[in-house]
């Protein structure tokens, strides 16, 4: 978020990097275009309608202005963020507002032109000011004016719509009903205000495999579409009006990485097997429809993870029956019979509240989410398994439960899955009786107790997000702490290797489908604790495979007893990196979480 | 209806800051508050009013308060300018 202006004219600023690519092109500002706005009569009924679309997109930008000040405060500091609570005042300003709605009541015209003109009323007046450092308010106008404008539009349409060819998209944040509207061939990079690594746009992002940078601070308001910019899906950087030179560097590293991901693909459709033979499972997580094609482009042998929040956090109500069924036949059809694991639904925290009567908790992470939520709404867990039922005709589903963490939740969820089986038999609506049900196992009990829980299900999928954070009760969104979470300690491992081993005594496969699954330092690894499934980001999926088809799995257990003997993390991964960097140098630009450069290093 | 007189002393005056500081206060009170200089008189709960001012250091300012809590909130208001200065040199 710092902005240097070199001498030479070139921008650059600094975000957060969540997906990888160079992405060199013009900028489309997402609804930003105030040649748009043009006075439009407003039909006399019509006005109390054109009054709530005002007041939809102020609280609109007034939430990304906390979230903007947030972000710049836990970045930069509490002065740094005190602009952003100056602007969000602006617009809670009952004589600005007050002034708006007279406005479209008496001339009866269009919200977005009549708040352009009294925010340009305001300027006009800071344009008079003596005092330079008060005239520097016009700036401010001009943010919070756009802003809201870019909402009263965005309403309106979507990212991606009226893109004229291809370009950089900027916007402030993105829903995940926005992204999916993002046209693969049109968006060569895709830049936000706000977000982090994890948020649905950085997700999305990632899966279509399109470089974006989040969490970049105001910038909308900084760039005119059709700015030629450079996105750095590395390091975060954006340049805005690169210079040659700059732009000739980009250029170069950008064909490398393109020769090189068109090497890999050219053995995506080989088998993810070792040198010695054994064949191992790689699938990709997925949240919506629109990834599963690009994942099986990359030879994805189905989905490892489905997670179905997304459905119910689209709209207001929860999703019905009917809904649900219909989003996974399509996501089933799209398979063509490869086979795909349905997280049921896994909200917590803030995501619960609005429909599970979650209250505010001291501890969200140790409280009523995942799995705990089912039996006080069990109705809404047996609607969703009925849809994955109905549509598992069409396909090869299997079933997965989030946050287990003892023997009786997922006994439970076996005894309402039976329920709701017999249901359907009764009605003679058919399902596929051979569906397997397995348990993630995220939490540090259930890894202990990994072979309790095999006994009672058909696999084990190990989630490290929420494993690493718990075995090591660190919250990695705390930045006083975030450096101590790391998947390599030698505690989260071997939580790993004992969670396989109970599975295999039990007899059943165990699988992986967190983030560390996707990390091409752990392939190894994790092939050496005998996982059997790896369910990655899609954008690991290439080098994923590459590494798994160029290693004996004899070697990666020699590895995996090694890295065991290790005291710390750090440790862990100077060994792993000095393994990595002596036998896939070649792999290393296109290692997405940049294993080499960042970690390994002695 | 309550009235005071204040000088403007930190050094930037009444910029973005200061007026986030000072509406965020009398926004608080129930009283309706106004600000004038030099013959402009506006509301103390608007930050473009406040902004408007362009009352900068050394400026003098009126402070006129209406209402049940007038004199809390301006003696909240008066501590935030004279007494704390809006926390700035």
């Amino acid at each position: 978020m710092n902005a240097d202006q070199a001498a030479s004219g070139e921008t650059r600023i600094k975000g957060v990097a969540v997906s990888q690519g160079i992405a060199i092109g013009s900028a489309f500002v997402f609804g930003s275009s105030l040649q748009d706005v043009r006075p439009r009569e407003i039909p006399e009924t019509e006005i109390e309608n054109e009054i709530v679309k005002l007041d939809d997109a102020i609280d609109k930008a007034k939430s990304e202005l906390t979230q903007l000040g947030e972000q710049t405060q836990q970045m930069l500091g509490e002065r740094s963020a005190e602009i952003f609570e100056v602007h969000r005042l602006m617009l809670d300003d009952p004589e600005l507002i007050g002034e708006c709605l007279r406005r479209i009541r008496a001339e009866r015209l269009n919200a977005d032109w009549i708040f352009l003109q009294v925010l340009e009323k305001y300027e006009q007046t800071f344009s008079q000011f003596h005092d330079e450092y008060m005239r520097a308010r016009i700036a401010d106008v001009q943010d919070v004016k756009r802003r809201v404008i870019r909402h009263l539009q965005g309403s309106a349409k979507a990212p991606g719509d009226g893109l004229p060819g291809p370009a950089v998209v900027f916007s402030a944040d993105l829903m995940p009903s926005e992204t999916i509207h993002l046209r693969r061939d049109y968006v060569l990079g895709f830049a936000t205000e706000l977000g982090s690594r994890t948020s649905h746009a950085a997700i999305l992002a990632r899966s279509l495999k399109v470089p974006s940078v989040v969490g970049l601070g105001p910038v909308c308001q900084k760039l005119t579409t059709g700015d030629p910019v450079i996105l750095d899906g590395y390091s975060g950087e954006l340049i805005i009006h690169p210079d040659p030179e700059t732009r000739e560097k980009y250029v170069k590293s950008h064909d490398l990485y393109q020769a090189l991901a068109q090497k890999l693909v050219r053995s995506c459709r080989l088998p993810a097997r070792t040198k010695d033979g054994k064949d191992i499972e790689l699938a990709a997580n997925i949240e919506f429809f629109e990834e599963v094609q690009p994942a099986l482009e990359d030879g994805a042998m189905g989905v490892g993870l489905y997670r179905t929040e997304y459905l119910f956090m689209m709209r207001d109500e929860l999703p019905g029956e009917e809904d649900q069924y219909a989003e996974y036949v399509r996501i089933l059809d799209a398979l063509h019979g490869q086979p795909i694991i349905f997280r049921t639904f896994d909200l917590g925290g803030d995501k619960a509240q609005k429909h599970f009567h979650v209250h505010q908790e001291a501890n969200p992470f140790l409280g009523y989410r995942g799995v705990r939520l089912y039996s006080a709404s069990e109705e809404v867990f047996r609607r969703q398994l009925r849809a994955i039922l109905r549509a598992s005709v069409r396909g090869k589903v299997r079933i997965l439960i989030p946050m287990i963490s003892c023997v009786s939740e997922i006994r439970y969820c076996r005894r309402v899955f039976d329920a709701v089986r017999e249901e359907l038999r009764a009605a003679g609506i058919p399902f596929d009786e051979e569906i397997p049900f397995g348990a993630m196992i995220e939490v540090p009990s259930a890894a202990i107790s990994a072979d309790l829980i095999a006994r009672e299900c058909d696999f084990l999928s190990i989630g490290t997000n929420d494993l690493v954070q718990y075995t090591l009760a660190v919250d990695r969104s705390n930045r006083y702490v975030d450096d101590m979470y790391r998947a390599f300690s030698p505690a989260v491992l071997r939580l790993i290797r004992e969670t396989v081993r109970f599975g295999h005594e039990e007899g059943v496969w165990v699988g992986m489908c967190g983030e560390m699954a996707s990390d091409p330092l752990a392939t190894m690894a994790l092939i050496g604790l005998g996982l059997d499934e790896f369910s990655v980001s899609p954008v690991s999926l290439l080098v994923v495979k590459e590494i798994i088809r160029r290693v004996h799995f004899d070697e990666c257990e020699n590895l995996a007893e090694r890295m065991l003997s290790y005291g710390t993390a750090d440790e862990v991964e100077q060994y792993l990196g000095s393994v990595y960097r002596r036998k896939f140098r070649d792999l290393i630009i296109a290692d997405p979480n940049h294993a080499y450069a960042r970690r390994g290093r002695s | 209806m309550i009235e005071k007189r204040l000088t403007i002393k930190n050094k930037l005056g009444i910029h973005a800051r200061p007026a986030g500081q000072l509406v965020k206060l009398a926004s608080h009170y129930k009283s309706a508050i106004y600000i004038s200089r030099n013959r402009t008189e506006v509301n103390a709960k608007s930050i473009m009013g406040v902004l408007m001012l362009e009352a900068g250091h050394g400026s003098e300012i009126v402070i006129r308060v209406d209402g049940e809590d007038e004199f809390s909130a301006l003696a909240a208001i008066e501590e935030l300018i004279d007494q704390r200065q809006f926390d700035e040199e």
